[in-house]
C-alpha cells in the first residue's frame, strides 16, 4: 500500500533514526539502492568494496531524513511520447530548509524528475508528497502558493516590462477578479530587492541580456512567496558573474528565509560548492545521495560523469574537482 | 534602511496600478473613435435616395429620433417604429444599421483574433484558423442550397457550424492535452475538408441567386443588413467583449508559455478552452450578421499590437476601438469604391489587409511568435 509507505516516511524523524535503526536499514537498503540504478548494468562495480554499501545506505537513509519538505516515493516518470519511464527511483527527498542539488550527465533524468516533483508531469507510478499531502490531489493554485518552479527555458513577449513580468508571480495569490493589493506590491518589491533587479524595473524584457533575464525570472518565482523552490538549470548559458549572482540569490533566500530549494545544476563543481545535499542521477535512477563531501568522489565522476578526475575533499569551499580526461565507454 | 528601500520601491508600483492606460492607448482609442464617426457619417450620406450631406447629417442628429425612447425600443427590441420624417427614416432605419453592424462585427472579429493569437501564441492565428470560418461557411451553403426552408435561421446555423468545426479541431488536436502547434495544424486540416465540401455544394446550387447569396456570405458582406441584425449580434458581442476584457490577465499569463502558466497555478487546458469559447462566440456573432470577413481578425490585433504593445489589457481595449473604426472604414470603401455597384466588405478587407500584412512582414525581422 503506497499510502502506508508514505505515512511511514512522514512519521520518521531524526530522533528515531538512531544508530541501530540505521544499521537495520542498511541491509534492505542495499537492495533498494541496487534497484534504483538497475539499468546501468554495472553489476561487478557494485560489489567491489565498502563504497557501494555506503552509498546504498545513504540513498536509503534519505527516507529517514526527517523534516522532509518534499518526498518522491516509488516514482516512475515518463512522457506521453515514450513507452518506458524516463526516471525510476525508490525515494527522493528534499530536506526542509536545505539546498538539494540534482546532478548528473545529460539525459540522466534530472529535469524530468524535477518536473514530476513540481507536478508538471504526472508520474506513471508512485506519488510525491509535500508537507504530508500528495501534490497530485492539491488544487493547482494552492500548490503554486507553496511550490515555485522555474523551468529551464522561459520566454515572454519582448515588450513586457520587468515589473509586469514579476507581477505575474502573484497569479496564484489572486482570484479571477481580484485586483492587486498591498500584499502583492510588497511581495513584488521584496522579490525585486532580493534578486537585485531594481535598476531593471522599467526595462523591457526584449532588451535584457540572458543573465539579466534569468534574474528577472527568478524574481518572478520569488514573488510567488513559496517556501519551496524548484529551479531547473538556472545557471546554464549564463556568464560567470550572473551564475554567481543567481546562486547568491538562492543562498540568501535559503539562509534568511529558510526556503527549501531543489535545483538542477549542470556543473557538479558548482553544485558541490553551493548545495547542502547532492542527488546524483544516472540513467534515470538515483545513484547517490548525501552531503557533497560524501558524494563527490573520483568514483562518482568516473561512474556517473565518465571523466577521470581527482577530488580534493579537504578544500575549504567544498570538494574541489580537477578533471583530467573523458573516459571511453 | 531596509524599510526606506522598500518604500522607495513601492511607490511607483502603487502609482502604476492603472499605468497600463497610457498615452499610446488613449491616442489609439480617440483616433479610432474619430475615424468611426467620420466614416459612419459618410456611409449614411450615400444611397439610392439622394440627399445632400447637410440633409443627411441633419437627419442623423435629428433630436426627435435621437432622444425618443420609442425609436430605440423599435431598433433594439423590435417594437413598432413610431412616425418620423422620410429622411430620418431612410438614414436611421435603412443606412444606420449597416454602420452599427459594422461596429459590432469589427469589434468581435478584432477581439476574437486577439484571443486566438494569445491562445495559440501565434501572431498569425485568426478567428478562422481554428476552423470557424470554414465550418460556418459550410453550414451556410448547406442551408442555402439543400435546406432552403431553414434560411431564416441562417445566422444561428452559421454560428453552430463554426462551433462544431472548432470542437472538431480541438478533438483532433487533443492528445492528453493540446499545444498551439497541434491546434493550428488541426485547424488547417479541418479547414481543408470543409472547404472541399463547400466547393462540392456549389455544384448542387440550382440558380444564380442562390450562388450569389452564398458567395456574399462566404466573402463577408454588410449589404442589406437591418436593425434585426443588430439585435442578433448585440447580446453575444456584449457578453464576449466583457468576458474577453475580464480574461485579459489570463491571456497575459498564457503568453508566458504553457509551462510557466501551469507552474503559476493556472489550469492551462481549461483556461485555453474557455477563452477559445469566448473567441468563438465573438467570431460567430460577427459571422452571423456579416458573413466571413477575411483577414480582419488577423490584421487588426496586429496593428493594435504595433501601437500599444502586447499587454492584453491594452491590446484588447485597443481592439474594441480600432476594430469598429476599421470595419466601418472598410465598409465605406465597399459601398463607394465602385459606386453605384457595391462590393462585399470582405473583398475590401482582403485587398487592403493582404498587402498591408505583407508590408508588415517585410518590415519586421521576426514574425510568428508573439
Amino acid at each position: 500500500m503506497p499510502d502506508e509507505d508514505a505515512a511511514e516516511v512522514d512519521r520518521e524523524r531524526p530522533g528515531d533514526a538512531a544508530d541501530t535503526d540505521g544499521r537495520e536499514r542498511t541491509t534492505d537498503g542495499a537492495e533498494s539502492g541496487g534497484r534504483a540504478r538497475a539499468p546501468d548494468g554495472a553489476e561487478e562495480r557494485r560489489s567491489d568494496g565498502p563504497d557501494t554499501d555506503e552509498r546504498a545506505r545513504r540513498v536509503r537513509t534519505a527516507q529517514t531524513r526527517a523534516e522532509s519538505k518534499l518526498v518522491g516515493d516509488s516514482l516512475a516518470v515518463g512522457y506521453p511520447s515514450t513507452d518506458e519511464p524516463v526516471v525510476e527511483c525508490e525515494t527522493v527527498v528534499l530536506p526542509e530548509g536545505e539546498i538539494t542539488a540534482l546532478v548528473g550527465p545529460n539525459g540522466s533524468g534530472k529535469s524530468t524528475l524535477l518536473k514530476a516533483m513540481a507536478n508538471q508531469l504526472s508520474p506513471e507510478r508512485g506519488r510525491i508528497v509535500l508537507d504530508g499531502t500528495a501534490i497530485q490531489s492539491m488544487d493547482a493554485k494552492e500548490l503554486a502558493r507553496r511550490l515555485g518552479l522555474l523551468s529551464q527555458e522561459n520566454s515572454s513577449p519582448g515588450s513586457l516590462t520587468v515589473e509586469e513580468l514579476i507581477y505575474h508571480g502573484r497569479y496564484p495569490h489572486r482570484g479571477f477578479f481580484d485586483s492587486l493589493g498591498e500584499a502583492d506590491h510588497a511581495a513584488v518589491d521584496r522579490a525585486i530587492d532580493l534578486a537585485g533587479v531594481g535598476d531593471l524595473r522599467d526595462k523591457e524584457m526584449g532588451n535584457l541580456s540572458g543573465g539579466q533575464k534569468q534574474l528577472v525570472w527568478i524574481a518572478m518565482v520569488l514573488a510567488q512567496e513559496t517556501d519551496l523552490l524548484l529551479l531547473d538549470e538556472p545557471t546554464t548559458f549564463l556568464d560567470l558573474h550572473h551564475q554567481l549572482r543567481v546562486m547568491e540569490v538562492v543562498r540568501t533566500l535559503n539562509d534568511e528565509q529558510g526556503v527549501t530549494v531543489g535545483i538542477v545544476l549542470h556543473d557538479i563543481g558548482q553544485a558541490a560548492r553551493f548545495a547542502d545535499n547532492l542527488v546524483a542521477m544516472k540513467d534515470g535512477g538515483l545513484y547517490d545521495w548525501g552531503p557533497p563531501r560524501d558524494v563527490v568522489t573520483g568514483e562518482l565522476l568516473a561512474d556517473v560523469f565518465r571523466v577521470d578526475a581527482t577530488v580534493d575533499r579537504e578544500s575549504p569551499t567544498g570538494p574541489h574537482i580537477s578533471p583530467h580526461r573523458a573516459l571511453d565507454e | 534602511m531596509a524599510g526606506d528601500t522598500r518604500r522607495r520601491g513601492a511607490t511607483p508600483a502603487r502609482d502604476r496600478r492603472l499605468g497600463w492606460l497610457d498615452g499610446s492607448l488613449a491616442t489609439l482609442c480617440l483616433g479610432s473613435l474619430v475615424v468611426a464617426v467620420v466614416a459612419g457619417l459618410v456611409q449614411v450620406s450615400f444611397g439610392a435616395y439622394t440627399m445632400t450631406l447637410v440633409q443627411a447629417w441633419g437627419a442623423v442628429f435629428n433630436p426627435n429620433v435621437l432622444f425618443d425612447l420609442n425609436v430605440w425600443r423599435a431598433f433594439l427590441l423590435g417594437a413598432d417604429l413610431p412616425e418620423m420624417n422620410r429622411r430620418s427614416l431612410i438614414v436611421w432605419n435603412i443606412r444606420m444599421p449597416r454602420v452599427v453592424v459594422a461596429v459590432l462585427a469589427g469589434m468581435c472579429l478584432a477581439v476574437s483574433g486577439a484571443i486566438f493569437q494569445a491562445v495559440t501564441r501565434n501572431e498569425l492565428a485568426s478567428p478562422f484558423i481554428l476552423g470557424v470560418s470554414s465550418g460556418a461557411g459550410f453550414t451556410v451553403l448547406l442551408t442555402l442550397v439543400v435546406f432552403s426552408g431553414l434560411s431564416s435561421l441562417l445566422p444561428l446555423l452559421a454560428a453552430v457550424g463554426g462551433t462544431v468545426a472548432f470542437l472538431l479541431v480541438y478533438t483532433i488536436a487533443w492528445k492528453g492535452g493540446t499545444s498551439p502547434v497541434r491546434l493550428v495544424l488541426a485547424g488547417v486540416i479541418v479547414n481543408m475538408v470543409f472547404q472541399s465540401l463547400q466547393r462540392a455544394l456549389f455544384f448542387f446550387a440550382d440558380d444564380l441567386g442562390t450562388v450569389q447569396s452564398a458567395l456574399g456570405w462566404i466573402t463577408g458582406s454588410l449589404t442589406g443588413v437591418g436593425w434585426v441584425d443588430v439585435r442578433i449580434a448585440l447580446p453575444p458581442t456584449l457578453v464576449a467583449v466583457t468576458l474577453a476584457l475580464a480574461g485579459a490577465r489570463q491571456l497575459n499569463v498564457l503568453l508566458l508559455g504553457e509551462g510557466t502558466a501551469s507552474s503559476l497555478g493556472m489550469r492551462v487546458e481549461r483556461v485555453r478552452f474557455l477563452l477559445s469559447g469566448v473567441a468563438i462566440l465573438a467570431a460567430s456573432a460577427a459571422i452571423s450578421v456579416a458573413g466571413i470577413v477575411g483577414f480582419f481578425g488577423l490584421v487588426v490585433p496586429h496593428i493594435v499590437r504595433l501601437v500599444v504593445g502586447s499587454d492584453y489589457r491594452r491590446l484588447l481595449v485597443g481592439c474594441v476601438f480600432a476594430g469598429p473604426a476599421l470595419m466601418v472604414l472598410a465598409d465605406v470603401g465597399a459601398r463607394l469604391a465602385l459606386n453605384p455597384v457595391q462590393i462585399p466588405v470582405g473583398v475590401v478587407t482582403g485587398l487592403v489587409g493582404g498587402p498591408y500584412f505583407l508590408y508588415l512582414m517585410r518590415r519586421q525581422d521576426r514574425m510568428g511568435e508573439i
